[in-house]
Formats: C-alpha cells, structure tokens, sequence
C-alpha cells in the first residue's frame, strides 16, 4: 500500500539546499504549473477575492449594493440565530468525530480479523460513502418517520422496543443526534478503511513481539496498535472535523435546520441568509468566518495530532 | 526563470494548443442538445417552479411565436439558482415570481432591484380585482402575471366524514365537535404535517383572516405604519386555537416528524379525516386516494358566527419578464398571450385555482365551490406573507409554528420574536 | 485478533460482524423494498418484503426524470473532468514537488488554501464570469468549474506522492537529454498510476455526486445531469414513497455498480489517498 512506501515523506523533503541548488537544471520548468495555477486562479481564487467584498456590504443579492464596514460582523455577534447554529455545529462535529471515529475503528478491527465475510463486509459498510449525501438524507428522512410501523421505529416495535419508538426528526431535543447519526452511518466505512490501511501498514512481528512478552489481547492493542495508528487517525480526525463543521446537504435535505431552529448549522445559516433572507452581505461574511475557523482549527489538528506521531 | 521560459515556450504553446482542443472536443457534443417548444421566432429562456409545469407545458406548445427553452425544479432549488442568476445580472427571460411581498423571489423584492419589466401596459391587467392589486402591483405598476388564486381550508375525506357521521362545520365551536366526534370513531381528525416547514403556516393562514381581518381590514396597513403588532392583534387567538387543536389531541402524533407527503397519505387512505391545506395541492391528494371523488374541500371556520368567518385566498404563484432580457419584447408577447381569457382559464384549470376573471368558460373545481361566496363577498385575504416587508418573517413564522408544537416557546414569545422580525429593515 | 486459525473466537466474532453488518443494512433494504410496492402496499404494510413486487415504480422513475440522456451527460462530464483535472493536475504537482525555491513553497500553500475556501465565497463572481465567457449551458463550463474547483485537492494529493517518489529515474532521464516533457510523460507519469487511481475516485465521486453546480449552470438545457434531473423528479413526485425510492436506487445504481466493479481499488483510492 501507499500507506507504507509514502511514510518517509519526511525526510525527502528536508534535503540540504546546497543539493537542490545544484541539482538546478533537473527542477521541472514553470510551465508545468503555469495551466493549472491560471485554471485554479480563475475558477477559485478570483472569484474568491472578489466575493469577499461582498461580506461588507448590505447587498441582498440583486440590486444595488453599498458599503457598510464591519456591520455584518458586528451583527455576526449578537445574532442569537448564529449563535445558536454555532453550537449546533460544534455539538455535531464532536459528535461525528467521536462516534464515527470509534464505529470506523471497531468496524475496521472487526474486518481485519480472519472472519470469512471481511471481503463483503468491507464493501457493506463502505457502499454508502460513494452515494451523494442528499440521496443518503433522503432515505434517512423515511427510515426516521415516526410512523409506528415505518423505519426504524418498526424495527423497534418488530423487536418488542415500542417503548423506544421516537419522533427521531421532529423532537428538538433528539433532532441534532438524528443527523449525527444518519451521517455516521454514511461515513463510518470511510474511517474505517483509512484505519485498516493502518492496522494492514503495522508489521505482524511487533504483535507477535508483544505477545511473546505476554501481553494480553488489550495490551497488544494499547501498547503496539494504537500507537501505531496514530497517522491514520491524524487523517480521520481532520477529515471527519472539516466535514462537521461544513455540514450542510444532509441538515438542509433532512430538516432544513428545524423543527424550529434546534438543527440549524453554520452552513444552513449563511445559504439561508443568502437565499431565503436576500442577505447576500451577511451570508458572506459568516462564509468568511467559517472558512476562517475550519483553517484554524485543522491548522491547530495538524499541530497536535502530528506532534503525536512525532512522539511514537 | 527567463532563459528556461525562452527554451520552453514552444512547449507551452503546443501543450496550450493540446489543451484548447480538448476543451473544443465537447462543442461538437453540445451542439446535439436543443431546446424545446414548437414554432419559430426568438428562443425564450423560462424559469419555473415544479408547480407550474403541467399548466406550462400546455401553454407554451400552443403558443408559435417563439421557442422555448424551459426548466422546472422545486421552491428551494429555483429559487437558489435564480438568485444567483440575478444577482450576477444573467437572468432568464422569463422566470417564476411570488405575488406582492414576503419572500427573496416575491415581486415587491425583486421589483425594487429593478429586474422585473413593467407589464402595467396589458389588457388582462384591468381584470386584476381590486383586493389583489397589492400582490400584483408596486407603487401602481404591475410586474407579475398570475392565472388567478388559490384558497387555504380543509381537504377532507369525505367517507371518513360520513362513517363518522359528522358534516363539515361552518363555526370554530362545530369544528370542535366534529374533531371530537372523529376522534371518538378512532380517527385522526387533522392530519398535520409540520416537518415540512412551509406546511405549519396553513392553520395560522387559515384562521387569521377570521381572527385578524375580518375584525380589522386595515390590519396590514396598520402594521406597516407600526401602529399595531402581532403581539396585539388575533395572531394571538389564532395561535392560542392552534395550539387548542393540539392540546386536545386531533393532531397525529409528531406533527414535526411528519412530513407534507405523510400528511396526504394519511388523509387520502382515510386514517386521517382532513388536513389544512392550499388548494393547489388537490392534485396531489387524489394521486394518492383510492377514490379521488373522496375528497373535497371546506373553509376552515375560524370564528364562533358563521358570518364572521373569512378565509384566505392567495395569489398562485406567477411568472414575470425579466427588466434585462434582450427578448423583452417577445417575452411580453408571451405574457400577454398568457393573460388571454382562454389562457387564464387553462392556467387556472391545470392548477386547480380560481380564474383571475370568471367567465362562461371557466371550468372551476367542484370541490372550490363552497369558497366562491366568499371570495364574491369580498371576505377573502391574500396570504399573509404577501403583505410583510422582508423575507425573514416568514420563515420565522415556520420556525416558531414548529417551536410551538415542540412545546420549545410560548405564545408570548413567538408572537414576540415574529413582531421582531417584521421589524427589521429589509 | 490476528489468530492464525479459525477457532471459537473467530466465529463468534464473525457473527457479530454479521448481525452489525445486517442492521447497517437496514436503510438500503428500505428503499429497495419500498421501490418494489405500489403505495397501497407501502400505506399497509411498509417493511415487510413485498408480496407482488412490482418494477412499475422503475420505468416512470427512468421516463419521467428522463434519465438516460442525464446517465450520458453525467458520464461526460465526469470523464472530461477528470481526464482535465489529472492532466494539469499532475504535472503542477510535479513542480510543486521538485521545486526547491520559495516560490514553489509558496505555490503549494496557494492551492491548499482552495481546500479550506468555501465555494459560497466565490459563486456569484464565478457565475458572472462563466456568462461573460459564453460558458454557460455548455458541457466545456462545467468541466473548467470542476477542474478548477477540485485542483487544490488533486494537486495536494499528487504532491505528497510525488514528494515521497524518488528523484533517481526523472534524473536519469534528463541527464541522458530527455527534456522535461518527456521525462515527466514516459518516466515519471507512469509511477503515479496508485495516486492517480486515488484522484480519479475521490474526484468521481465528488464530481458524479454534486448537485448544486450542475443545477446553477446546466439548469434547463439539455444538458442537466443524473442529480438535477432525480431532484427536480422527487420534487414533484414526493408524495409517491415507492416512485421517489425507485429514482433513488435508479440514481445511485451507476456508481454503487462501478463501485462494487472496481471496489479493491475504491476502497484503496479512499484509504491511501489522504495520507498527506
């Protein structure tokens, strides 16, 4: 696997500069880049640029547009609505990345043990990582009706559970776990076969190194595997981190940020303000902020997760 | 940098020219789509929403003077994408347009911005009636078509009326009764489908114009100058008996979890006895009904005297011609062609509404017929939206409908946060 | 767990996985099963396996969404998009990675920061240019959009690889007289081919998937691709369960097929490809 040749990426790239000085003429020349960077200028960074003017003026989207400063950021502070999705937002992501961290890891012990089925269970719990995640609410909207006999309260009165039975969509206060749910069962294949290139990256002698020590089955995996995971759970993290926070198809396919505003997230705010409430400005400053929080919080990510690896 | 810019620059150039032939190949491909639509003429781009399609669709085939280039997606998808064709000033030549106010694709918000053509000029106008002018018209000049209005009431299941031996009620105080009595021949009286979020407006729509207008006309205009508030107004009692509906269990359970497509079933298989519902949706209802003649519609009594009561009867969702079109001319041609009695009377018959002008020929639903008295009364209001300045207050209004069924706020606080979002500048 | 033989543990484990792998099954039995009732049976019974299943649900879903001319136009976006992306792509990344100046640093964190940029930000201005440019409704607009849009991430990917590749065989090459082209092309090129497999899944699936961009520039030509036409076809038919699951599955069987074809190497793209 890739996992493994690309591990000494390291110290490929600090190589002394005396060498690269000299090894002058073997640099690729500049219009390998030049296509790509003037693609990525205009479809990306322009547009970018230029949209960012937006964030500070009182522009609802047509029409005239002037300038108001800082308005939308002051406004940014005191908007209850705001607030209250950046909360949502956060309680989801630690959410998402705990439990679809953990449901990835177990799955991906489970798979990577001798079972028979590990081939077939490893397409299943990965399938609906290929699905666009609208289609995937969409089905989660049914499979959450509160009908008795529908979805999974169905299942739960077929079980005898009908004590279990809830309005998994239209309790505010149950809502935001529904998601979370709906969208760990979408992505927990995705952690977990980024963990299995781990657990398959681990050489069979240092558990079998560890065993001869006699350590038991949860030491092994304490003391060799989990440490040793440490890259593939950097990546898991920080995926599954820049996904929460910028969660926004399956939120606005599901519920639309209801009942009330107990799901609204970040990003269903700033397209509603921009769509709904013909607030163009204000939508793009909260785009800003967030585009601003995601880099600094993976920015933070890398430094400490990586800072891990180093320590192993 | 410069010496290897010089010795690369015929490869970049070949490599360009490489490049530029990829992105031609596809030209070629492009050329195989076309556009629909019969006669000659300059091509029309049209915008719609899903709603609109079947009446379209017929109308645009009989019409020869130009072609047609269409699309048709729901609310939420035109109305993303047509703000953002607007607002980068590429904006179809005709697209869909809400009547009056209220709403980021309405008429007034558009018009302000100055994207909307003028068609004050054209005949149909004059048939605008005199209590819609306000969802056609800003500051005197018309810049919406529209075939005519739809009402909000009941759609009830007729079998489930008779086997419950109740008749439609003509008072708030009999609707309770009959809910009991539904109730009590174990059927979910009002099937509500509140997770769909434009659906919890239709009680508080249909109970307003008796609690709120038929006491104060002058409401909408009263709240404009700031002289009253929700907070002050029927909103009060129309919240109040929502919420009664609610606490004396003729909702189905989880109202927020279900869905509008829940709500039709429920009603159209006979589990539940009616819903509130714009009569835009009848079609809907009768794909899903065993028996489409089961269904049938009544207003939805908000008052204790008969004569009090009102109901709400809104303009259908329209089209305007965009103020930037290069086929201005043609467009409003077409309008025009649409404005045509025979036209609004095939308009209105593919949406089920009520034609904006009642002739000989128009074929109205049966099932409207006991919301006509009203609407020739002069007792019927255009939705509320349409006459709130900016489009927050209406999602609010879903929001906070929602929040009450959740038993996540009070009256008080709802009303209060609505009052706040009229109040905000646009 | 790495036991060499098949003993009690192992089965008991097996079954484990299996029961979990049965209940994670449970939404796609769902659809599958809804998709096969007409809605008298979905009203009735909604779970239980349908006892005259019925494809009727399938063949409005494929005429009514009219689907297979929007299979094609996805096909030709993806495959256009993706040959694009891999071209400019890869050749970018070489330089970013052999390039010791500054500037190439420089570079590298330009396009990164593209992967942290929420295209919000940038919609309205970009669509203004693709009009200006003549570009929309055009399959050549939404093959630039995807690949400028996914060049931060393709370039990040390529990167990384290339860094961690060595030097000897490009350098060899060149010190023979092979110009960099060519060296690239014949020597370097061919060394990707795991990364590119990666890059040409991840972005498959992003580009196949997306909605909202096809909607914005495709939107009412004859061009619109598998999302649009399912969305605007569940738009108005989303009181009928069984019709609305039936365009699901019809939607999502494509990539799920290629999926299941290729699903070695799928799974492999996903898992090695985030390695940075």
């Amino acid at each position: 696997m890739t996992l493994t040749s690309r591990r000494p990426a390291g110290t490929a790239t600090a190589r002394p500069a005396a060498r690269a000085r000299r090894a002058g003429f073997l640099t690729p020349p500049w219009w390998f880049v030049a296509p790509a960077l003037l693609v990525y200028a205009a479809i990306v960074l322009y547009p970018s640029v230029s949209g960012i003017v937006y964030a500070f003026t009182d522009w609802s989207g047509i029409g005239d547009k002037s300038f108001n400063g800082l308005a939308n950021f002051q406004h940014l502070l005191s908007d209850d609505q705001a607030r209250s999705a950046l909360l949502h937002t956060l309680l989801l992501t630690v959410t998402i990345v705990i439990v679809q961290n953990g449901v990835g890891l177990l799955l991906a012990l489970g798979v990577n043990a001798r079972i028979k089925s590990r081939t077939v269970l490893r397409v299943v719990f990965f399938a609906p990582v290929v699905v666009s995640p609208v289609m995937i609410a969409f089905l989660w909207k049914y499979v959450y009706n509160p009908d008795p006999k529908a979805g999974i309260n169905g299942i739960l009165g077929m079980l005898g559970l009908s004590d279990l039975r809830q309005d998994w969509l239209g309790n505010p206060s149950l809502v935001v776990w529904s998601i979370a749910g709906m969208v760990v069962w979408q992505y927990a294949g995705y952690s977990m076969v980024i963990f299995l290139a781990g657990l398959e990256g681990i050489p069979a002698e240092l558990r079998e190194a560890a065993m001869i020590d006699g350590a038991g089955r949860f030491q092994q995996f304490r003391y060799v595997t989990w440490p040793l995971l440490a890259p593939s759970l950097t990546i898991n993290v920080m995926l599954s981190t820049i996904g929460g926070l910028k969660l926004f198809d399956q939120v606005y396919a599901a519920t639309g940020g209801g009942p009330g505003y107990s799901s609204e997230t970040l990003s269903t705010v700033l397209y509603k303000q921009a769509f709904v409430f013909g607030k163009y400005g204000y939508s793009t400053a909260i785009a800003l902020v967030l585009a601003l929080f995601v880099a600094a919080v993976s920015l933070v990510q890398i430094y400490y997760l990586r800072g891990r690896e180093v320590g192993v | 940098m410069t010496l290897r810019f010089e010795r690369n620059r015929r490869e970049f150039l070949r490599a360009a020219g490489g490049l530029a032939a990829v992105a031609a190949l596809p030209v070629s491909l492009a050329a195989c789509g076309g556009s629909s639509g019969g006669g000659g003429g300059k091509t029309l781009r049209l915008v719609g929403v899903a709603d609109q399609q079947k009446a379209l669709d017929e109308l645009t085939k009989l019409y020869t003077q130009a072609k047609f280039s269409t699309s048709y997606a729901p609310t939420d998808q035109v109305q993303t994408s047509l703000r953002t064709q607007l607002g980068a000033g590429n904006a179809p030549d005709v697209h869909v347009v809400y009547p009056g106010n209220g709403s980021a694709m309405s008429m007034a918000q558009i018009a302000q911005a100055g994207l909307l053509a003028d068609l004050s000029g054209q005949s149909w106008t004059q048939s605008i009636p005199a209590n819609f002018k306000s969802a056609f018209q800003l500051q005197g000049k018309t810049f919406i078509y529209s075939a005519g209005s739809s009402v909000i009431g009941a759609i009830y299941n007729k079998k489930v009326f008779a086997d419950a031996k109740v008749e439609p009620p003509k008072t708030w105080s009999e609707l309770l009764q009959v809910c009991d009595k539904l109730k009590k021949a174990g059927k979910i009286p009002i099937a509500l489908g509140a997770q769909t979020p434009w659906v919890t407006q239709l009680i508080s729509y249909a109970l307003v114009p008796s609690t709120v207008y038929a006491k104060n006309p002058q409401f909408d205009s009263q709240m404009q100058a700031g002289s009253t508030s929700f907070a002050q107004s029927g909103w009060r009692d129309a919240f109040n008996m929502y919420l009664q509906l609610q606490q004396r269990g003729f909702f189905n359970d989880n109202p927020n979890g279900t869905t509008y497509e829940q709500q039709t079933s429920m009603v159209a298989t006979g589990k539940a006895a009616m819903a509130v519902q714009v009569s835009a949706v009848l079609p809907d209802f009768r794909k899903a009904a065993t028996n489409a003649d089961d269904l049938a519609m009544f207003p939805f009594p908000g008052a204790d005297t008969a004569a009090n009561v009102w109901i709400p009867a809104g303009v259908v969702v329209g089209l305007g011609v965009s103020a930037r079109s290069r086929n201005a001319d043609a467009a409003k041609a077409f309008i025009e062609f649409l404005g045509r009695p025979e036209n609004i009377n095939r308009w209105a018959e593919a949406v089920a509404c009520v034609p904006l002008k009642r002739d000989a020929n128009s074929k109205i639903d049966p099932v409207l017929n006991p919301f006509l008295p009203f609407i020739d009364d002069n007792k019927a209001v255009p939705f509320m939206d349409q006459a709130w300045p900016n489009a927050e207050v209406q999602p609010t209004h879903f929001a906070v409908v929602q929040e009450l069924l959740g038993g996540k706020t009070t009256v008080d606080k709802a009303l209060a946060k609505m009052d706040e979002t009229y109040r905000k500048k646009s | 767990m790495n036991h060499l033989r098949y003993g009690l543990r192992t089965f008991a484990l097996e079954i484990v996985m299996i029961v979990v792998g049965l209940a994670f099954l449970f939404p796609v039995y769902a659809l599958v099963v809804l998709s096969l009732k007409d809605s008298k049976q979905i009203a009735s019974s909604p779970l239980s396996p349908p006892t005259s299943p019925t494809l009727g649900n399938f063949s409005r879903a494929w005429s009514s969404a009219s689907l297979g001319s929007a299979l094609l136009n996805s096909t030709l976006i993806t495959i256009a998009s993706l040959v694009c992306l891999i071209a400019l792509g890869s050749f970018a990344a070489y330089f970013l990675a052999r390039c010791a100046s500054r500037l190439g640093y420089g570079l590298y964190v330009l396009f990164l920061l593209g992967i942290v940029l929420p295209f919000q930000l940038g919609m309205i201005p970009l669509f203004k240019l693709v009009d200006h440019l003549g570009l929309l409704g055009t399959y050549q607009g939404i093959i630039v959009f995807y690949t400028g849009i996914q060049l931060p991430f393709t370039v990040f990917l390529y990167t990384g690889f290339i860094r961690a590749l060595p030097r000897d065989y490009a350098n060899a090459a060149l010190i023979d007289g092979a110009s960099h082209l060519t060296a690239f092309t014949r020597v370097v090129f061919p060394l990707l081919r795991p990364i590119t497999g990666t890059v040409l899944i991840l972005n498959a699936v992003f580009i196949w998937n997306d909605f909202f961009t096809p909607l914005l520039y495709l939107g009412g030509s004859a061009k619109e691709t598998v999302p649009v036409r399912i969305f605007s076809f569940v738009g108005q038919y989303v009181s009928d369960y069984g019709l609305v699951f039936a365009g699901l599955v019809l939607a999502a069987l494509p990539i799920i097929v290629v999926f299941l074809v290729l699903q070695r190497y799928v799974i492999r793209g996903f898992a090695s490809g985030l390695k940075g």
